[in-house]
């Protein structure tokens, strides 16, 4: 199926393929259920968002990590009001800075079967990997307690 | 470096507006050419127009010949657009400051202009999300309330502050915006009001945001020789500072401390050889309640954590330590992106000359504004004087 179709200048979600991008690996890793990032071939920087050149070394060689999939909230909100346009269903949806375990970086995403009412700082959190409509995939996370 | 001033402003009504961008930008352009003396269109040598969302929320890119059409100016030395989302308005304000400074313009308008209400509030709402980094954070969807309603929450978590002394910062704007006939909101709420208005992002709610608002502000400025041509009181711009970091709201460095306010306060006070506790008041960019209160703790108001303290006491008001946001800030005048900035210029020039209504005058000498934009990554603080 078609990446987006139709209606591209409202599509938030990013496309995917190797025709669109040179980090489809990380969207491929992602439908096998992995969250992963480059590392810097050269400096040894662990990147975040996945990147083709290096903001520290400049170099361009890159291998790919996995991230942990286990995290904790960090800091969240329900958004109750005021979704962007394709979203307005998806209301209310709760949405977090989550810090990954172990690892010093820290990724935003929607927290799934979660009320906000029922959550805290510091919860317990793990990767949810959701499809779109034409397949592309992207991530969540879920409690785990 | 030539010196720098302010010599003329320009403000349209501020709200829903039935009307368009190409609208609003000519009564804000004849409410500026009103209030200057002695200038002719021809004379305007330069423009510089801070707008936001103009090529999605007026489906219009490349505002700027838009602008001087509009005007009937024919901009001779330099013709910009600034973008900075919420940032552009003091951004065309820097712009014009530079070229002028440095001789490459002689006179020039400045007009931040924002049409922000469409038909479709979804479509603005993605418009706004896309000013955070679209495929990773915005995807999600992060947008405005909800980026600092995590902000208001770890500050909650790390000092203690409260959805009252929050709800503060919004009533004390609203008390001024009442004196404002441009702004968006201009009507008192209790705090009351505040803590029961509906939730938007919780602890955010709907009297902690700014809204979404439509409206134009423009000034004239000129150097330091040319002042008493168009006016007997100049309001001088003596500091600028401007830091950024990078977009993405996982890489912040601190959520709750504005490391890029601080550095750019720290260069702008360096640059007019002042310090805050010489400013006589001051505009900071209160887009959420929130804001306000951390921006009085980064600008060293007051200690780290105590500026919801500081809003409850009442030293951000008229005969406190520093009054703030005086025209009702974004919270009582909305908030049109590339409008704001210069609206607050307009504010430090207009009670300098002694044009606002008793009620909210205060006058002085020193004067100071105070911009964020997207998450916070981007600061910019501009440091007047009153001249004349």
């Amino acid at each position: 199926m078609q990446e987006a179709d139709g209606h591209y200048a409202f599509d938030f979600y990013p496309l995917q393929s190797a025709e669109h991008t040179r980090i489809h690996l990380f969207f491929e890793n992602l439908k096998a259920g992995r969250l992963t990032t480059t590392k810097c071939a050269g400096c040894g920087t662990v990147l975040w968002q996945p990147r083709v050149v290096c903001p520290r070394c400049n170099g361009d060689a890159m291998e790919w990590v996995d991230l942990p999939k286990e995290g904790a909230l960090f800091a969240f909100t329900v958004v109750l009001a005021g979704a962007p346009l394709g979203m307005e269903k998806d209301v209310p949806f709760v949405v977090a800075v989550v810090q990954l375990d172990g690892s010093p970086i820290r990724v935003v995403a929607r927290i799934d079967d979660a009320a906000y009412e029922d959550l805290h700082i510091g919860d317990p959190v793990a990767l949810r990997v959701i499809r779109l409509p034409d397949g592309r995939a992207w991530f969540r996370f879920a409690p785990t307690r | 470096m030539r010196k720098v001033a302010i010599v003329g402003t320009g403000m349209t009504k501020w709200g829903v507006r039935g009307a368009t961008y190409k609208e609003l930008v000519q009564e804000a352009g004849k409410d500026l050419f009103d209030d200057v003396r002695n200038v002719e269109k021809k004379d305007v040598d330069s423009l510089f127009v801070g707008s936001a969302l103009v090529d999605r929320l007026a489906f219009q890119a490349y505002p700027a010949p838009i602008v001087a059409e509009q005007l009937g100016l024919t901009p001779t030395r330099m013709a910009m657009r600034t973008e900075m989302a919420c940032v552009s308005g003091q951004s065309a304000i820097r712009a014009a400051y530079a070229s002028i400074a440095s001789g490459l313009s002689d006179v020039a308008v400045v007009m931040g202009a924002e049409k922000m209400n469409i038909p479709s509030f979804p479509e603005i709402q993605a418009s706004m999300a896309c000013v955070l980094d679209r495929e990773w954070d915005g995807v999600n969807g992060l947008n405005a309330p909800p980026y600092f309603a995590l902000v208001a929450q770890r500050h909650m978590h790390e000092y203690g502050t409260t959805e009252e002394q929050m709800a503060e910062v919004s009533v004390k704007n609203h008390d001024y915006a009442a004196t404002n006939p441009t702004a968006h909101f201009p009507k008192r709420v209790t705090k009351e009001k505040v803590l029961a208005s509906p939730k938007i992002a919780p602890p955010l709610k709907l009297l902690d945001c700014s809204g979404i608002t439509d409206g134009a502000a423009a000034v004239l400025m000129t150097h330091g020789d040319a002042v008493k041509r168009f006016t007997d009181t100049p309001v001088y711009v003596e500091g600028l500072g401007q830091a950024q970091t990078g977009s993405l709201v996982g890489n912040l460095e601190n959520l709750t401390t504005w490391l890029p306010l601080k550095r750019a306060a720290a260069d702008a006070f360096r640059m007019a050889g002042v310090t805050v506790h010489d400013m006589d008041l001051a505009e900071t960019h209160d887009c959420f309640t929130i804001s306000e209160i951390m921006e009085h703790e980064d600008l060293g108001l007051c200690p780290k954590g105590e500026g919801g303290k500081f809003a409850v006491e009442g030293q951000s008001r008229i005969g406190g330590e520093l009054p703030t946001n005086l025209r009702g800030g974004l919270l009582g005048c909305g908030h049109p992106l590339g409008a704001t900035g210069v609206a607050q210029a307009i504010e430090i020039t207009r009670q300098f000359r002694a044009q606002v209504p008793k009620e909210r005058y205060v006058g002085g000498e020193w004067g100071m504004c105070h911009n964020l934009s997207g998450n916070a990554n981007n600061h910019a603080v501009m440091v007047l004087r009153r001249g004349g």
